[in-house]
Parts: structure tokens; sequence; C-alpha cells
């Protein structure tokens, strides 16, 4: 008698630890990033201008400041980081006051402006006015950093 | 022998059954995989913005400060789709971008002719209506050729 048929069929398992580990590590790594992208990319059609001089955003400080725009591209607010700040005077006050904070804490920080390529420059203006005020109230002594955010021909056929 | 194989019998397998959670798992991850859209194919330009009222440090006092170059830029019908571009009156004035772009090519410093230098400031002027791609093409166009101190100026009514 042998000890092989003693103890049954053998027995084939795969050893499924490491794929739920990796699988675990990308729902965690897909629930995190696709937080951010919804806080920072707002769904817009950015600019595209043809053959562009733009490059890669730098690997640096950054806040992203998006022009929200309605169906017709035209702006409806503003979106700093996570809060939003309405259309007007007292809105664009608001977002300078934000600005200030976020200078202060970070003086290196360079400001990712997201606009849809169809809003108009009346929307836009008071927004860089209030980048440059807020730079100007820290007193820092170099002029504000901003990156305006375009999108390539190859994002576009995607 | 026997009380060996009674006692093999006997001790229960404590197994954890995972399969429904590997399940759920799976269905998450192909949902995120599809879901998210990663902003690839995202460039930026860089702009630092001029502070306001100028610096109060002069590096040479007997340095003249340049006039600006300012560059009109408007979207007219239909639909504000149209870009316009206006010079200041004593240029040619271009018709389009490429126009623009061979008026600022040829008029750099280092092309035989050379009104301006690569810091040259120019100012990007756009009206209160004109399209955020106008004024983006316009930037565009004009770092394309080379220059370096390009801004934007208050929207002109």
């Amino acid at each position: 008698m042998s000890h092989l048929h003693e103890r049954g069929p053998a027995r084939v398992e795969a050893n499924l630890t490491p794929m739920i580990d990796i699988t675990f590590l990308l729902v965690v790594f897909f629930v995190v990033v696709s937080t951010i992208s919804e806080v920072e990319s707002v769904d817009m059609e950015l600019p595209k201008p043809e053959p562009t001089a733009s490059a890669p955003p730098p690997e640096r400080t950054r806040s992203v400041l998006n022009v929200l725009p309605d169906d017709d591209g035209e702006a409806i607010g503003y979106r700093l980081n996570a809060t939003e700040y309405p259309l007007g005077e007292e809105g664009v006050e608001s977002l300078q006051s934000a600005l200030v904070v976020l200078l202060r804490s970070s003086p290196d920080l360079r400001i990712n402006l997201r606009a849809d390529r169809r809003t108009s420059q009346r929307h836009i203006a008071p927004v860089l006015n209030a980048i440059t005020e807020a730079n100007t109230r820290i007193g820092k002594g170099t002029p504000a950093r901003v990156n305006l955010v375009v999108v390539t021909r190859r994002m576009e056929i995607e | 022998m026997i009380e060996h194989r009674k006692m093999e019998r006997k001790t229960p397998r404590v197994g954890l059954n995972l399969t429904p959670m590997i399940d759920v798992v799976f269905q998450l991850l192909i949902y995120f995989l599809l879901a998210t859209n990663f902003a690839l194919g995202e460039q930026v330009f860089r702009m630092d913005l001029p502070e306001r009222g100028g610096s109060s440090m002069i590096d040479d006092p007997f340095d003249i400060p340049e006039e600006p170059l300012r560059i009109r830029v408007l979207s007219t019908a239909p639909d504000r789709q149209t870009l316009s571009i206006n010079l200041q009156s004593q240029y040619p004035q271009p018709s389009d971008l490429s126009g623009l772009e061979r008026f600022l090519r040829d008029n750099r410093s280092g092309a035989e002719i050379g009104l301006f230098l690569e810091d040259h400031p120019i100012r990007i002027v756009p009206a209160p209506d004109t399209r955020w791609a106008h004024v983006v093409d316009v930037f565009n166009a004009v770092i394309r050729t080379g220059y370096r101190s390009v801004h934007f100026a208050d929207p002109e009514s």
C-alpha cells in the first residue's frame, strides 16, 4: 500500500495571495487618482494651439485653478483646488484671499490655469489679476508664476 | 497507524473563502480602469505675470524702457469663431496667425532687419469677448517665434 494512495489525489492550488495584493494596490491607486482628477480636471474643452510650443507640466508644487464652464463654454464660476467661487467682484476677492494663503504657505507655487477654449476673456482677466494681486500682497518680489493649460493633438484624437 | 488516521480526519480545515471578495475587487478594478480619465496630453505654457506698478528697482538709470509691441486679439462673427489680429498702426497688419508669426520672426533681432530683441516686451490685448482659445493661439505664435517677455494686458473694450 503506497503512501500516496493513502493521502488521496494530489490537490493542485494556485497561490492567489500575490495577485490579490497587486489587485488591491491597483484599486487603491485608482480610487485615489480618480478623486484627484475629479477635483483638478474639470471636464472642459481646453485650447488646442497647433503646432504648439507648450511643454509637459513641470514636477513641482502647483495648484489648479479651473474657470468652470457651462454647456456653451461661458464661465459660471471658479474652482481653486476643491473650493468653488462665484463670478463677480465678491467671488474674485475671495479667490484672491485664498491665493494669498496658498502663496504664503508655498512661495514657489505655480498656478495651473484651466479654462475652456470658448470662455470669454472678460472672465479670465479677473483671475489673472487676482493672481498678480495675491503675489504682490505677499511681497515675494518675484513675478507670479502661471501655467496656461492646453491640450495636445494626441489627446484630441483619443 | 489507525489512531494516526483518525487524528488526520478529525483536524478541521479552517479556510477563508476569498472568491467573492476577489470577484468584487476585480469588478472595482475594471470599473476604475474604464472610468478613470487621466489628463494625458495636457501641456502648459509657462507665464510670469508682471507685478503691479512695475519694479521699483532700477538696474540702469540710463536705460530707456522699451515700448511694448501691442497685439490686439479679437474674436469676430459668426459666433466669435474667427480670429482677427491687429498690430500697432505703424506695422503691417497680419491677416492671420501665420502672418503674425512671419512678421515677428522676420523682425526679431538676429534676422536681417531685427526690429525687436527676443526679450522685447510683447503685450497681447484681447477684447472682453475674445475667446480664450484665440488668446492662447496668439500667445503660442509669439512664443514659437522666440520671444520671451510675453504678457496679457487687461481686456480692451
